[in-house]
């Protein structure tokens, strides 16, 4: 390893306890769910911290970086370990792939823009550094990424269904009946920060944050977005009947619906 | 009557010529929009880094569906400022006096000038940029132009036909160089071969200074792939006959790859050239004893080239990176350009840059550049008329760099030598530049 390397991660270890020593209880099982640290990659992501994430999500990470005040909605606090969008189940921590999905891709409709032409190497360690503001990393492995199944064909039943699932599960209450995020909720949602959030309109053409592929949407409703009042669904539907819920809400999107 | 024409003015200034050509671009407007710090499109302000880039090429947009005007609150008001202030040390040797040569000094406390630009989006896929620099005749440095001037006015037009290959720029605008020198982080000189004519030379087209006319460019998503065209009517077109006066095609193709490795993560080469006409002759209306070039009569256009190409190593990281930037150019001016041209006149104009990043908040830089002639368009010219020798070295520190403001200090020294005359005289011209510079 080159001396400048070494030098520069020597100076930074003050800056960066271990995993174990952030942990609220001393951490004696961490060692058997979170891999070690590279501290080399972890120095590294620190300055692209520094560089491109300090202004909205802060020095400490916890979203409170100078131009917080004025974004809507509000940068993430890593503190909390809370992350909305995951391929894992609701209120665990996301795995290493779902952070560096949201960089590459960027959320659409916040401030958050797309970080892939940076480079992998640097999404990686900047990934990595994120880990070190939340001791849940400390103490837990990422969740198991629920699995997406095959899509089933789109037509008049599929939605059909996916229409019905839409009512019976309470999908209108936050989004509204025809899907314009006015249910009857909407007005009162806030998310774990405290802060007004407003339910998705599937109808205005906007884009979704979490991407519109199919399976970002399928993959949306079965993890939930922790920390929002969107919840999992993973156990109350079967795989065939997220994909009708899919199919019915892709075709909201396009206007495709009576 | 054709009457050869008269160069008016192709030398190069020995002190300054980056502040004397042009505003530097940094705009802090941008980080009040988006809610991002000066460093995360900034290598070292103003030098833009892939992020910032990419952002230019994508019509300053983010692309994340929050880019068109209405997405911002009402108070959001696209407007920047920049201008130095500080204090400038000139001495130059080999100045002429009555009584002979001799070496000269000057020490000044002033500021450059000022920059005032607007940019950002018109709707979501139209963008724009004017800068307006205003006559500021007392300006210490007596670098601020003599007149105001509009020197970016542009509007751009992209993603047409819906792809980020096909992108529009009409106005008044900067081509796309390998570096660009409105972002140079060098204050006392710039990049002098974008300003370099052979000695005698009537073209006035200098692909440093910004042009009128219209840019095709594209990129890939990432603009790591780019390639940019334009069409314009050179400096001081309004002369020749033309249904486009002056007619000079600047065209630059970059390409970036990035490596998994820590000791050279990422490298850029491109290549670019110029192609141009300029008019040798003009008719002129005599009023009073005083004759008069006509517009638009100007004809007998005759050619200059410049072909290029361009090396750049990021060497440690892409993002704090020690950048080793190599530039060469050929150029050639057409024997008829030349006044008492006997043969075609040429030359070489190469540039070596290493600057390192240590921090968002730290560069240095030191740059070497050359240029010498090739062969002389008058056959009696010393074979070494106009050559020029220029070492740079700097040193910037930013003080603060937010997402509102942007204050750097800033120290240079430059020395810059240049052959004048017959008698082998090489002139220096020693610069120092201690210097807040500062951009609202």
């Amino acid at each position: 390893m080159r001396p400048k390397l070494i030098a520069l991660m020597l100076c930074a270890l003050p800056l960066f306890p271990s995993r174990a020593d952030m942990s609220p209880g001393g951490g004696g099982t961490v060692a058997a769910v979170v891999p070690s640290i590279d501290l080399a990659q972890i120095t590294r992501g620190r300055g692209v911290y520094q560089r491109f994430c300090v202004s909205c999500h802060g020095e400490r990470g916890d979203g409170r970086g100078i131009s917080a005040e004025w974004l809507n909605p509000k940068p993430r606090d890593f503190t909390r370990g809370i992350f909305k969008f995951r391929s894992t189940p609701s209120n665990s921590l996301p795995t290493t792939e779902d952070l560096l999905r949201t960089l590459r891709r960027g959320l659409h409709h916040t401030n958050m823009p797309s970080w892939e032409v940076i480079g992998e190497r640097n999404l990686k360690a900047v990934v990595e550094y994120i880990k070190t503001f939340s001791p849940r990393w400390n103490t837990e492995a990422p969740g198991t990424p629920i699995p997406i199944p095959p899509a089933t064909p789109d037509g008049d039943a599929a939605r059909a269904r996916g229409k019905e699932l839409y009512a019976t599960l309470g999908c209108f209450n936050c989004h509204g009946t025809s899907g314009h995020g006015d249910g009857p909720a909407a007005a009162e949602l806030k998310d774990d920060w405290g802060e007004r959030i407003a339910p998705f309109d599937f109808t205005n053409g906007a884009r979704l944050k979490n991407g519109d592929l199919p399976e970002d949407i399928y993959r949306t409703f079965m993890t939930g977005l922790t920390g929002s009042p969107m919840p999992s669904y993973a156990d109350a539907l079967k795989p065939e009947d997220g994909w009708a819920l899919v199919h019915y809400l892709r075709a909201l999107q396009r206007g495709e619906t009576k | 009557m054709n009457t050869q024409l008269v160069r008016v003015s192709t030398g190069i200034t020995f002190a300054a010529v980056l502040l004397a050509a042009g505003s530097a671009h940094a705009i802090p407007a941008f980080a009040r929009k988006t809610g991002m710090s000066c460093s995360a499109c900034h290598e070292a302000w103003p030098r833009l880094n892939e992020f910032g880039q990419q952002f230019r090429d994508n019509g300053y947009r983010l692309r994340h569906g929050r880019d068109a005007p209405p997405e911002q609150p009402s108070a959001y008001w696209p407007i920047a400022f920049r201008t130095t202030v500080g204090y400038q040390w000139l001495r130059q040797t080999l100045q002429q006096t009555d009584s002979g040569t001799a070496t000269t000094q000057t020490g000044t406390f002033g500021f450059t000038g000022l920059d005032i630009h607007s940019a950002g989006t018109l709707a979501d896929r139209v963008s724009y940029f004017i800068t307006y620099t205003p006559a500021l005749r007392s300006a210490g440095f007596t670098l601020s132009p003599n007149e105001g001037d509009l020197e970016s006015a542009w509007a751009g037009l992209h993603e047409l036909l819906g792809t980020t290959w096909l992108n529009l720029r009409v106005g008044k605008h900067a081509l796309d160089l390998p570096e660009d020198e409105h972002r140079s982080i060098t204050l006392t000189q710039g990049y002098n071969e974008y300003h370099f004519h052979p000695a005698g030379s009537a073209a006035t087209f200098e692909p440093g200074n910004n042009q009128v006319g219209i840019e095709v460019f594209g990129h890939d998503d990432l603009s790591r792939l780019r390639y940019s065209f334009s069409f314009v009517n050179a400096n001081g077109a309004p002369l020749s006959n033309n249904l486009v006066s002056s007619p000079a095609l600047w065209g630059h193709v970059q390409g970036t790859r990035h490596f998994d490795n820590d000791i050279l993560p990422a490298v850029k080469v491109g290549a670019f050239g110029a192609l141009g006409w300029h008019p040798v002759a003009t008719q002129q209306l005599t009023a009073g004893g005083v004759a008069t070039p006509v517009v638009g009569s100007a004809s007998s256009e005759a050619q200059f080239r410049r072909l290029g190409g361009e090396v750049h190593l990021y060497l440690l990281s892409n993002i704090y990176p020690l950048t080793l930037t190599g530039v060469v150019t050929y150029g050639s001016d057409d024997q008829a350009l030349i006044q008492g041209g006997t043969s075609d006149a040429s030359f070489f104009a190469g540039w070596g840059e290493l600057s390192y990043t240590p921090t968002v908040n730290v560069v240095l830089i030191g740059r070497y550049e050359r240029i010498g002639s090739k062969t002389q368009g008058v056959a009696n010219n010393p074979r070494d008329l106009g050559n020029l020798t220029v070492f740079t070295g700097g040193v910037r520190y930013t003080l603060e760099m937010s997402n509102r403001t942007e204050v750097a200090l800033h120290g240079e020294l430059s020395s810059a030598s240049r052959v004048v005359d017959a008698s082998g005289n090489l002139p220096n011209a020693l610069t120092g530049l201690m210097a807040i510079d500062f951009v609202f």
